[in-house]
Order: C-alpha cells, then structure tokens, then sequence
C-alpha cells in the first residue's frame, strides 16, 4: 500500500478538478424517508440535511466492490482504497428548498488535504465542495465536508 | 420557546434543549435513507475491530440532532440561512444525548432582513463533548426593513 505521504500527494493532484454528477430526480419519498429515519416530521420539502447526507445517488457499488468497512460509494473518484473514512462535519450554505421532482446536480471538488499526526497515529484531513444545484442552474445548498481517512485496521 | 420576531431575540438567550436516545433501528434506517454502507454504523462485531463499544451514531445524524434544536426553536417561519457541525465524540444506541444552543449574535443585514447566530452543542449525560455547531437563521422582522440596526 501507499503510504499516506504519497496518497495525500495523489489527492492533492485532484484540487480544483470539478466532478459534475447529475443525481436524478429526487422525490418527496426520498426525503421523507430520510426526514423519519432521522426523528423528524416529514414535510413537503427536503430536511435540509437530505443533500449532503446521502452518500450514493445511483445503483452503487455491488458488495464484492465495498472495502472491508463496508464504504465505496463516498470516495468522488479519489484514490482511498485502503483508508477508513470518517465523517468529521460539514458546514453548510442553504439557497433554495429542494422539493418533490427536482432534478438534482451536484459538482463535487478537493478543497484541501493534509496530513495529521494523532495519538493513534497519521491520517488525513480532506475537505471536498460539494455544489447542488437543480437542473437549470438554481443553486440549493452548498457544502464544505470534513472527511478523516485512516489506514484499515487490523482484523 | 418560538420567539415572535426577530426583535425577541437578545444575545445570550438559551434555545429549548432537545433530547434524544438514538437505537439501532433509527442507525440502520438512517443508513439505508443515506445508502451508506459503513459498517460502523451497523456491524457491532466490526465496529468493535475498530476499537469502539458498539455500532456508532452517523455523523450526519448528530447534525440533524443538532440542527433540529436550531429549527424547532426558530419555528416555522424562520429561514435557515448557513449550518455547520463538527464531529468530536462518539456516540452508540442508548446513549442519551442532549442538545443546547444560545443566541450569539443578532444582526440586520443590508437587505433588512433579521440574522441570529446560535452556537449549539450536543453532549452525552456525562457531559461529553460529541458535537458542536453552528447556525444562523433568518426569522420574521416585526417591522420589515426599517433600521440599520445592529446589535452585539
């Protein structure tokens, strides 16, 4: 395996890069769902959390195709195999409310990456923009995610 | 409880505490309505591999946790404008946790329109830090667009 040196090095090669996904047509069911599983009284628009909660948008990644944590759909073309990934927060700006039937499209970039030293050892900070917008151009919600990756752990 | 307008609001003021107790049926549903895969979430024997003592609160529902607190006491007629958390702490099923939020700050911006800033914390009954946040929301003015008027 890489070491984090040079997996933080390839990251930092995908700064600026923008990946436009066009994530489909998003229903009130979707969000709903969401809202219920998150405590919350569904309504007629979307939690404003539903965007960037959501970690895959089409059929995604067959089992065999997970890593051994059991992630795949999260890593936007990085090159992370063989790191876990952690949720570290996300700051957020809100636009527009999403409701039901719009067609959504998200471009996704590398704000910034580095390399940390912590107690359990080294792992990186990466930081990725996530733009949703709807088809025509009206942005919904802006997203600045903090994720963690680790080297796997031992089994 | 729901302040009426903006102009109800002061720095300082204390939001309505929520409190939550999250299962593993709210973990495993809440991964399936965000398709996320993440064994942590739902694995105990996994989970355990990885040093924790059971399957982990996402970190996404520790934001709805969180920005629920914001929203319910703004109420219906306030505008969420920006949100932000950070993950510090682990949490599992069973863990009660407590949301808190205060009024930081209350502005009017150059449209008129009535800004409060609350900074939010999500803690365990032991007192542990498991998130903070942030949330600026936008609420009713009393008078529409009448002042320049900016308080700390």
């Amino acid at each position: 395996m890489n070491t984090l040196d040079e997996i933080c090095e390839r990251i930092r090669e995908h700064i600026g890069k923008v990946i436009r996904d066009d994530l489909g047509i998003i229903t009130a069911r979707d969000f709903q769902r969401f809202a219920v599983a998150a405590g919350e009284t569904p309504g007629d628009v979307a939690p404003p959390l539903f965007l960037s909660s959501v970690l895959g948008w089409n059929a995604g990644p067959t089992s065999d195709e997970l890593t051994p944590d059991g992630t795949g759909d999260e890593k936007a073309g990085l090159p992370l195999d063989g790191l876990r990934l952690m949720g570290a927060g996300q700051d957020l700006d809100f636009h527009h409310p999403l409701q039901d039937g719009t067609r959504v499209v998200r471009e996704t970039s590398v704000e910034n990456v580095t390399l940390k030293q912590g107690g359990q050892g080294p792992f990186l900070i990466i930081t990725m923009l996530r733009a949703f917008s709807d088809d025509s151009g009206t942005p919904l919600v802006t997203c600045h995610d903090t994720l963690i990756a680790r080297p796997e752990a031992a089994q | 409880m729901t302040p009426e307008s903006f102009e109800d609001v002061e720095v300082g003021m204390a939001l309505d505490p929520v409190t939550v107790r999250p299962t593993t049926i709210q973990l495993f549903r809440f991964s399936a309505a965000t398709w996320n895969a993440h064994r942590i979430h739902y694995d105990a024997g996994y989970a355990a591999t990885e040093g924790y003592p059971d399957v982990l609160v996402q970190s996404h529902l520790h934001g709805c946790f969180l920005l629920r607190t914001a929203l319910d006491w703004a109420g219906p007629r306030a505008r969420l404008r920006r949100f932000g958390w950070r993950n510090r702490g682990i949490a599992v099923p069973g863990d009660t946790l407590t949301c808190t939020g205060v009024v930081t700050a209350c502005r009017v911006d150059g449209s008129g329109a009535g800004l409060v800033e609350c900074a939010l914390e999500e803690r365990k009954a032991d007192g542990t830090l498991c998130a903070p946040g942030t949330a600026v929301l936008e609420l009713p003015r009393r008078s529409p667009g009448d002042g320049e008027e900016v308080r700390p």
